[in-house]
Formats: structure tokens, sequence, C-alpha cells
């Protein structure tokens, strides 16, 4: 009796192994193909966006020069994307620490709606012409991203959304001046690729001021040739 | 072939590199401007598994990332957001402000997980895998840039490559989605999810008889009896073998005896 019984449960552990074997197996297939998706989805926008990469990172870059600050704030999810590109310009382990600032939207699970603070009004208190506004609308409330960058662009804000598939109010507002669209409708991999977006903007932006940097020492050597200083910000 | 079943990561370092690149995520070129690879799959596997054991044990995740607080909300969110809005999420919720063992300690329960994400050299991490040890609480640390030692945590889910672009440029919220992913999908197989056997098959236990275990002194008494929490609770434990140990050590305990005080590794 007792032989049988533990006959059984071993033909069950091992039916149990086995399961979990291929449980496992089916993991690392999921892990790898999902890392491929976020690959691809990348590879491709960034070759989608790059004229438009360009653009707004000149874009940035020459508000900052002027003392112009960043924004960002997003809704959801996108908030911390938010909260990372101003953590990553402010930043000053490498480059140049630059003024950005992400306004606070509470993510918090539960939390109800009208307790949120609202990047709209933040931005009302902070933002002055000639600063930047960066909007996030991945996850949480759309309208409260879309009616911020609103906001902004009536002050006189460069308005950069970030966007997806799943919603074309961004893309159609026509009060962005940059608008950077993923082409997917998973959360996952647009907040995924929207930080590599971001990223990529501030990577340029560092090499636009880095450039602006060294061609502001050869005026200083030459002084014959100061007007440099005046042409600086469109030269090749 | 038990080993595959929640390989620790102590077996991380002695992996020759071709393995890791053949059974890594690939590696991402242009999209994330970098060369950016990892972490293991099979790794990632085995920690989704033992993050869903722990879960349908009734476990909370506690998440800190303490140079990038913004990943630790991301993963404390992501992991609490129901999967149908009829549903709870998980037990998901960031380690408040302050110094991370600290902050720990009194919310951390035996059978708990806790999530770093976070570049290798990080003060507060100190000594912090030990002393979850001795509170019972699983460590999954996921992170960029140079690898800490191996056995830094239970599980260690590394981005080899720069860590700026990998913690700014999404490399380590797709390790965070990949994983949370993984966690779900072994939720979907309760009847897997038992705790792991343990190791009480022979005669002499080698988990609780042969060897000693690690615990925190949370306060010492005149006749140097001890208050020692472990993973199993609070013990009476006897202090006379070992001279110094105050609150806050982690000694080591054999038949209610402390037998060394454990130094704290640096990181």
């Amino acid at each position: 009796m007792r032989k049988e019984d533990s006959g059984v449960s071993r033909r069950a552990l091992e039916a149990g192994e086995e399961e979990l074997r291929a449980l496992l197996s089916d993991l690392v297939e999921k892990a790898r193909g999902e890392a491929e998706q976020a690959d691809r989805l990348c590879r491709s926008s960034f070759e989608a966006l790059r004229d438009e990469l360009e653009r707004a990172g000149r874009a940035i870059a020459q508000r900052l020069r002027a003392g112009g600050r960043l924004y960002s704030f997003g809704g959801g999810e996108s908030s911390i994307n938010a909260a990372g590109i101003a953590a990553l310009f402010a930043r000053s382990q490498e480059g140049t620490s630059l003024a950005a600032r992400s306004l606070a939207c509470d993510r918090a699970p539960g939390s109800a709606p009208g307790n949120e603070p609202s990047s709209g009004r933040q931005l009302a208190v902070f933002a002055r012409a000639g600063d930047i506004a960066m909007g996030y609308s991945t996850g949480g409330d759309r309208d409260d991203v879309i009616a911020t960058l609103a906001k902004a662009w009536r002050r006189g804000l460069l308005t950069v959304g970030f966007t997806d598939w799943r919603d074309d109010r961004m893309t159609t507002c026509g009060m962005l001046d940059h608008c950077l669209v993923v082409a997917s409708h998973d959360p996952h991999r647009i907040e995924e690729v929207e930080a590599a977006l971001s990223h990529r903007l501030w990577a340029s932006v560092q090499q636009l001021l880095e450039d602006d940097g060294d061609r502001q020492v050869t005026g200083r050597r030459q002084p014959a040739t100061g007007q440099e200083l005046l042409v600086a910000e469109e030269a090749p | 072939m038990p080993d595959h079943e929640a390989a620790p990561a102590d077996a991380f370092g002695a992996r020759e590199p071709e393995r890791v690149s053949k059974d890594g995520l690939p590696a991402s070129d242009e999209g994330l401007s970098q060369d950016l690879r990892g972490p293991d799959a099979a790794d990632l596997a085995a920690a989704g598994l033992a993050m869903a054991r722990r879960f349908a044990a009734a476990a909370t995740l506690w998440c800190a990332a303490p140079s990038w607080p913004w990943h630790a909300e991301h993963a404390a969110g992501e992991f609490a957001e129901p999967v149908e809005p009829s549903k709870p999420g998980l037990p998901a919720v960031t380690v408040p402000d302050g110094p991370l063992a600290e902050s720990l300690r009194p919310l951390a329960r035996s059978g708990d997980m806790l999530l770093v994400i976070s570049r290798r050299d990080e003060p507060s991490l100190a000594g912090l895998r030990q002393r979850a040890k001795a509170w019972g609480v699983l460590t999954v640390w996921i992170g960029a840039g140079p690898r800490p030692e191996p056995g830094s945590a239970d599980y260690v889910l590394w981005v080899d490559g720069d860590e700026t672009t990998a913690s700014y440029g999404g490399r380590l919220a797709l390790v965070t989605h990949v994983l949370l992913g993984l966690t779900r999908t072994c939720l979907g197989h309760p009847h897997l999810l038992a705790p792991e056997a343990a190791a009480c098959t022979e005669e002499v236990c080698i988990t609780c008889s042969d060897e000693g275990r690690l615990g925190e002194v949370v306060t010492l008494g005149a006749d140097r009896c001890a208050q020692v929490r472990t993973p199993d609770g609070l013990e009476a434990v006897d202090t006379t073998l070992i001279e110094g140990a105050g609150p806050g050590d982690l000694v080591l305990i054999h038949a209610g005896l402390a037998v060394a005080v454990v130094e704290v590794s640096p990181r």
C-alpha cells in the first residue's frame, strides 16, 4: 500500500516536473520574443522619425541655449518617462546639466482622478514663453496631457509631444511643434520606445551644445572672426 | 535536471560569455543607440517563477531604485496594475524614502520580495542581500553597467552596456515589463506554484541543522540572550560565544546559539 502510494506520488511529481520544464521553456521564448519585438519597434521608429528627431533636437537646444527651461509631463505610466527625461537633462554626471523639471503627476494606483495634481495648473505657475513643454500621452489621462500641451503652445512654449497609434488627437490638434508617433498599440512597447527616443533627443541636444562650446572657444581665440558667435546657432 | 529550477544568481558569474550572448535577450543596435545586451532569458524565467511562487503565497513586492526613483514607481505601478479592471493587481509598492535597510526593516515580512533597480555601486545596497536573507525576503536586482559580484541578490537581471543608455533609454523598463509578463504567465499555472520543495529529505537537514542560519539581532538582553530576527520570526538566541554583537548585527545561528557575527559585505 505504501509502496503504491509512493509510486503514485512519484509519477505525479514527475508529471509536475515535466510541466514545470515546459513552462520555463515557454517563459524563455516569451522573454526573447518580447525583446525582439521591442528592438524591432525601436529600429523602425528611429528610422521613421529620424528627421523629426533632428528638428526637435535643434529646436530644444536653441531654446535651452537662450535660457529656456524644459518641463516634462505625462499621464499614468508615461509620467515615468516624463520623470526620467527631466532627470536625464538635469543630471551632471556626463555632459552639461540643463534646466529641466518634470511636473508631478501622481500615478499611485487607486488614487482618485480629482486628487491628481494637474500638469496644466503647474505649467501655468512655472512656464514662460521660450520654455519647452514635453508631453507623453501613453498612459492615463490623455486629455490632461493634450490640454497642457495646448496651454503651453498658446503661451509660446515649444511643444514636443509623444504619442502612438491608439489615438490621433495629438497629431491632429495642430498645437504641436514636434510630434513623435510610435507606431504601436502595445503600451509597454510604446513606453520603452518613447524612452529610447527621449534619450536620443537628450544625446543630440548634448551634441549640439558641445559643438557650440567648441565654436565659442574658437571665436575667443580669434577675435577677428568674433562674428561667428552670432551665427553659430544655425551654422552647419 | 533540477538545477534549471530557480537557478541561483550565484551561478551567474560562472557562465561563459558565449552562453550569455547566445541566450541573452538580443542585442539592441541602432534602436537603443548602443550595444546593450541581456539579461539572460533563462534567468528572467527563473526569477519570474520564483516571484510568482511568492505572490501565490501572499507576498508583498517592495520596489526600490535609490538613484532612479521613477524606476521603482514604474515597477510597483506595473505589478500593481490589475490585468482585468474587476480584479485586484498584485501587491507591489515602493519602499519609502530613506536609507533602504532602515525603511524596509519594519515593513518587510518573511516571504516578501525586494526588487531593486540600480547600478552596481549604490551605497545603500551594502549588505542588503544578507539582511534580506535574515528577514526571509527574496531579492531581485535589475541593473546595468558594470556587473555586481556573483551572489549579490537571489536573482540578478543585468544589462551589459552603457548604464545611462540602459536606464534612461528604455532598456531597464523592458526588463521590468518582461519580468512582469513572465510572473503573470506563471500565476496562470497555480498548481505549479507550490513553495519550492524543502531540501529536508535526509535524516539530517542541511538547511536547518548542520549549517548556520542568518539572523539579525533585534535586542540584547542582560543575560546575553538576544532576540534575533530570522525568516521564522523572532527567536531567543544565546550570544555567549560572540563578543560585541549588538542590535542590527547579522549573526550566524546554530542550535539556538549565535556562533559568529557576519561581516556585512560592502555591496
